[in-house]
């Protein structure tokens, strides 16, 4: 009956009022994140201009991207903890490959693959052996980063070419290199999950496996391709980190699955999967980018900066349940 | 006869913002009657149950028990009072003892330590005034669902419940087990215990009740002495029009073999089944709850590997390692567990709809979203579904309409071959009868539908064949003409057809 | 609902206002005339602030510059080379005169040095050296210098023979490259003495620990452990007092921080290289000074350096 109470009230209305609804969330997150950019305006006369404004687009590129990938992961109901790792890897590589001489196109693809590669096995140890998320990616969380020390005996590899050094902190215009490169991800990631047949199997698959593989979705395939997404996500943040330092650190990326993971949930995807989207992740990446920003303007310890960051996580996600609650 | 009234709701009225849940409704319960309350999905039963234990509480009226007005702060003040409700979903704790569950909260201490003694032996008594043979300290996982829904009565009678509402008590029982829940509330009834008993099932309440009190949309459509009435009129009550045949006549229009399977074996799921399915019948596969009828659906659907065994397809030998291939082959099943295998809850009626065909109505890989629309909008005319637009959240839908848009999934593919895994459980019966006639309408174009049902005379009235399943075998293969509910409950059980 | 999300979300904004008026409240209140703008304002990145030695050579910056009228801003990389560029970027925002870098990395501190340069804002370096960009001056200790004192130290106290363990620092910063360096040119100098275990241990005080328990395992017999920073060293203390060797064991450390200092007051530890990191601090506050007013300074100003043993410990 409590059925009946949530059908007729608002029977009749329609798509528009649904629609703002649904939009609702996203829309919230944005308005949260134009209120934290309002306030940080009125109290530093840094914060908006042009250079501090691309300076926050390009110093969240890194978290987004990797939130990006994440996105995917968590619509489909999984997590990945090893994104952190797997982008050091990935930086690893790449720079392993740049400073022995090889062309720049060849070692970012090196990177890439590596990267990805881990992902995909992420991927098939989840869907086949039928292992959790949590564990499998938390064991690669940790043999990613072992890799990466071997890889690099402990030092960071550092000295790259211009044309490297292009992709993190060359500008085209006035437009910093990331920032298009970001751009760009986004576009591709939102048009494949909201209009491809994959992007739609990933929100199914969030929602309810079982319903997913009865409907004739290869559950496990998509499964694996997304941690794939996830790896190659993570390697391509990882290249354009290393493109932007000079230089490939070992340490690299740690504790960043933590960034992503908490850029995604700001965004207002759950955490249970089937619900969200990247454009919120964009948002959430934003606004974490813009509370370091303004707390570093505004002098403030980085120690109170991570009591906000938390603050402002529970917080979002207080909303995000008071939200489902009402609905 | 008045003194002997023990509960009286009186122009019980409750709104939710936005909507008349109860509109001044009346229902009064004499000292050991069994009054049984009926309507459909959503037309208020659960609501008015729960004004009377306090979750809710109503706008205006009153209530009042053994002679008193009372107002229930929550279920716990109402138990106290004299007033349990069973619920659907059962509330105890799997771990624990019978004993211990039926004087959870309420145990006498000897010091810090529980009077284990003392619990058994009053658990015990409870259980011999109610008749049930269980022991006091078995663990309750260990029992069957209809022996713990007994538990559950005895906790409520050790409390002294005077009115136990029992909400849809033999839902997830065996046969074998409603007859002994019915008999233990006939000895219910007998100790002067008063039952409001809410059900669907029309059959349980002309075995059990007194009166019935009938709902719709909120409102009491009326008060019938169960001597003085009959099934139709109160389906017509229920559902506020004349259903003349509770099923349509299904038509065989039987003509070539279109499945074969032959000696098909799951570990643990399906021994060695062998039958043949053809085009334009409706093949019904009965049996108790655990039998293998959903196993044997799914292992030819693709989700299970057979072990041995083989299958034919229009004559050709074929092999199904997903439903994916299932699917693409012609086949689809339509899941028993609407909410967790059937939709996505999460997401819209169109996105549902859409979700088998997808691959088909891309364009340069990219979803066309207008064809994918009005397909959806299509199924919605067709199939009558009941929803403002198709981009409503699926899970906003009631049971009957959920059930429509897993069908609108099912028909998108162009199945050849359809698997319905009770596809009426839990909905309503308007919306029962429209899925009789989609059935109808399968057979009518020569779709080979396999219908799987737990409720027995769906699947006598509805099939051509019936297979019979016992203990993950088919124990028998009967006619649909002449199959009857006691032939079938013989195979079921182990017995044979003579 | 609507309205009472809007207000816990404007609480939200409210909470990220408290903190900018507790921290930053110059920049809410304060100067709107800008009269102070004449006054040198320096952005001091360091690297973390979860090891005393930073904390030390922040304060050391904090006091220096309050004493002379110098604005301080200080951004915390956490260890984060990525977030050291960040910070960097953020502050050279706001328009500092002079940037004094404390590196993550000496390697990937490079694109942030040379970006402080694009906007001709003068870079001064603290305790790791930035491997390109242009860099007025670098302020460091001797780390060779003070890996040799620890290697003759030791070498003195065990009669120029034994079994020695080395705790290295993290591989790739120039501090373990360097103090491991002169540790083992120290060594080498006696022929009795060996290095028969040389781990890595982060520069931390747990990973300390567990590397010296799993050593202790390893090896019956060890003389003494030299580790590259007092936060390992005091680890190993902890894996050698419960493994019970700690009497028969001399554990010398790097950078002489406080509980290093009680340490060696209370027997547990034999000696420190005391960095003087306050001193670090100090000297980079007085040499952006220089610079601002125009004077010519060193490519390097070292930081002295001291054994600081039982007898002449504070």
């Amino acid at each position: 009956m409590s059925q009946q109470s949530q059908e007729q009230p608002q029977a009749g209305v329609g798509a528009t009022l649904l629609e703002k609804i649904k939009s609702a969330t996203q829309f919230k997150t944005g308005l949260g994140l134009l209120g934290i950019i309002v306030v940080l305006s009125l109290s530093s006369e840094y914060f908006l201009t042009v250079t501090n404004l691309f300076n926050i687009v390009t110093q969240t590129s890194i978290n987004a991207l990797l939130a990006f990938g994440m996105t995917f992961v968590i619509l489909s109901g999984g997590i990945d903890l090893s994104v952190g790792s797997v982008m050091a890897v990935a930086s690893a590589v790449t720079a392993g490959l740049l400073t022995s001489g090889m062309n720049m196109v060849i070692a970012i693809i090196g990177g890439l693959i590596a990267g990805t590669g881990l992902g995909l096995f992420n991927g098939l140890v989840i869907s086949r052996l039928a292992m959790p998320a949590f564990i499998v990616t938390l064991a690669m969380k940790s043999i990613a980063r072992g890799l990466t020390l071997i890889y690099t005996d402990g030092r960071p590899i550092s000295g790259f070419n211009d044309a490297f050094q292009f992709l993190g902190g060359g500008k085209v215009g006035p437009i910093p290199v990331p920032v298009i490169i970001l751009v760009i991800v986004l576009t591709i990631c939102y048009i494949v999950l909201k209009k491809t047949p994959f992007g739609r199997y990933v929100y199914a698959i969030g929602g309810s496996e079982e319903a997913a593989e009865l409907s004739g979705i290869k559950t496990k395939v998509i499964k694996t391709t997304v941690f794939a997404i996830s790896g190659f996500m993570a390697s391509l943040s990882g290249i354009v980190l290393a493109s932007r330092l000079n230089s490939a650190q070992p340490t690299a990326g740690t504790g960043y699955e933590l960034d992503a993971i908490a850029a995604v949930v700001l965004g207002g995807t759950s955490l249970t999967g089937g619900r969200g989207g990247i454009t919120g992740t964009l948002i959430g990446a934003l606004i974490m980018g813009v509370i370091n920003n303004g707390l570093n303007l505004l002098n403030v310890s980085s120690f109170y900066q991570l009591v906000a960051k938390g603050t402002v996580i529970l917080l979002a996600i207080y909303l995000d349940r008071r939200s489902k609650q009402a609905a | 006869m008045s003194e002997d009234l023990i509960l009286e709701m009186k122009n019980i009225t409750k709104t939710f913002p936005g909507v008349k849940a109860l509109d001044n409704v009346n229902l009064d319960l004499y000292k050991g009657e069994i009054h049984a309350l009926l309507g459909e999905n959503g037309a208020g039963k659960s609501t008015l149950m729960k004004v009377l234990n306090g979750i809710h509480h109503q706008n205006s009226g009153e209530i009042y028990f053994k002679g008193q007005e009372v107002d229930f702060a929550g279920p716990r003040e109402a138990q106290e009072a004299g007033l349990s409700i069973i619920h659907q979903e059962l509330k105890l704790l799997p771990d624990l003892t019978v004993a211990e569950n039926v004087f959870l909260g309420r145990e006498k201490v000897n010091g810090i330590f529980v009077d284990f003694a003392d619990l058994k032996e009053k658990t015990a008594d409870v259980l011999e005034q109610l008749g049930v043979d269980i022991d006091p300290e078995t663990k309750v996982r260990d029992l069957n669902i209809g022996s713990q829904q007994m538990v559950e009565i005895a906790k409520a009678i050790s409390q002294e419940a005077e009115v136990l509402v029992m909400d849809e008590p033999t839902s997830s029982l065996t046969p074998g087990e409603a007859e002994l829940l019915f008999d233990l509330i006939e000895r219910l009834r007998e100790q002067q215990i008063s039952i409001i008993y809410i059900s669907h099932k029309i059959e349980e309440i002309f075995k059990l009740c007194d009166r019935v009190t009938v709902l719709r949309d909120g409102a009491k459509v009326g008060e019938v002495e169960v001597a003085n009435t009959n099934r139709d009129q109160l389906v017509r009550m229920m559902v506020g029009r004349d259903i003349t045949e509770r099923f349509p006549e299904i038509e065989n229009n039987r003509s070539d073999k279109i499945l074969e399977v032959k000696n098909l074996s799951v570990p643990g799921k399906v021994k060695d089944a062998t039958f043949d399915v053809y085009k334009g019948e409706v093949l019904g596969i009965a049996g108790l709850m655990g039998a293998g009828r959903t196993e044997l659906a799914k292992t030819i659907y693709g989700a299970f590997k057979p072990e041995s065994g083989e299958i034919y397809y229009k004559g050709e030998k074929i092999e199904i390692n997903s439903p994916k291939e299932a699917i693409d082959l012609g086949f689809y099943y339509l899941s028993e567990d609407r909410k967790e295998e059937g939709l996505v809850l999460t997401e819209s009626v169109e996105h549902n709809i859409s979700l088998s065909i997808l691959d088909r109505i891309k364009n340069i890989g990219l979803i066309d979203q207008d064809r994918e629309g009005e397909l959806a909008r299509k199924y919605i005319d067709d199939l009558a579904i009941k929803t403002p637009d198709e981009k409503r959240e699926v899970k906003s839908l009631s049971g009957g309409n959920q059930q429509k848009v897993v069908i609108a999934k099912v028909l998108s593919t162009e199945p050849e071959v359809v698997i319905l895994d009770d596809p009426t459980r839990g909905i309503d019966v308007g919306a029962k009868r429209e899925i009789y006639n989609l059935i109808n309408d399968f057979v009518e174009q020569g779709v080979a539908v396999i219908l799987i049902s737990s409720e027995l005379p769906e699947v006598l009235n509805l099939s051509h064949r019936i297979l019979v399943m016992h203990e993950h075998k088919i124990a028998g293969e009967l006619d649909g003409g002449q199959a009857t509910q006691e032939k079938i409950m013989n195979l079921a059980t182990g017995g044979s057809i003579n | 609902m609507f309205k009472k999300k809007s207000l816990i979300l404007s609480l939200a904004f409210l909470l990220v206002l408290t903190l900018s008026v507790n921290a930053g409240a110059f920049w809410i209140f304060g100067d709107d005339d800008g009269q102070e703008k004449e006054k040198l304002t320096v952005g001091f990145a360091v690297s973390t602030q979860n090891n005393p030695f930073f904390v030390d050579m922040k304060k050391g910056a904090e006091k220096r510059a309050e004493e002379m009228g110098v604005e301080l801003m200080v951004a915390d990389a956490q260890n984060d080379a990525a977030k050291q560029l960040n910070s960097i970027q953020d502050l050279l925002v706001k328009q500092i005169d002079v940037l004094v870098i404390n590196p993550v990395n000496g390697d990937a501190i490079a694109p942030a040095v040379k970006s402080a340069n694009d906007q001709g804002v003068p870079v001064i370096t603290v305790d790791r050296s930035a491997s390109d960009g242009k860099v007025v001056t670098h302020i460091a200790s001797d780390n060779v210098k003070g890996g040799e004192m620890a290697a003759e130290y030791m070498a003195k106290q065990l009669g120029e023979e034994g079994k020695v363990v080395e705790l290295a620092g993290i591989p790739g910063t120039s501090a373990a490259r360097d103090r491991g360096e002169g540790f083992n040119n120290g060594i080498e100098q006696y022929d009795e003495i060996s290095v028969i275990a040389r781990q890595p241990a982060g520069f931390d005080r747990a990973k300390g620990m567990t590397v010296m328990e799993n050593i202790l395992q390893a090896h019956q017999e060890i003389d003494a452990v030299f580790a590259h920073n007092d936060s390992m060293a005091l680890g190993a203390v902890e894996a050698l007092k419960s493994a019970g060797r700690l009497d028969s064991t001399l554990v010398v450390g790097f950078d002489a921080i406080d509980d290093a200092l009680t340490a060696i007051k209370d027997g547990e530890m034999n000696a420190t290289i005391a960095q003087q990191p306050s001193l670090m601090g100090e000297m980079a506050i007085e040499k952006a000074q220089t610079i601002a007013n125009d004077k010519d300074l060193k490519d390097y100003y070292p930081a002295k350096l001291k054994l600081i043993t039982k007898d002449n410990v504070q």
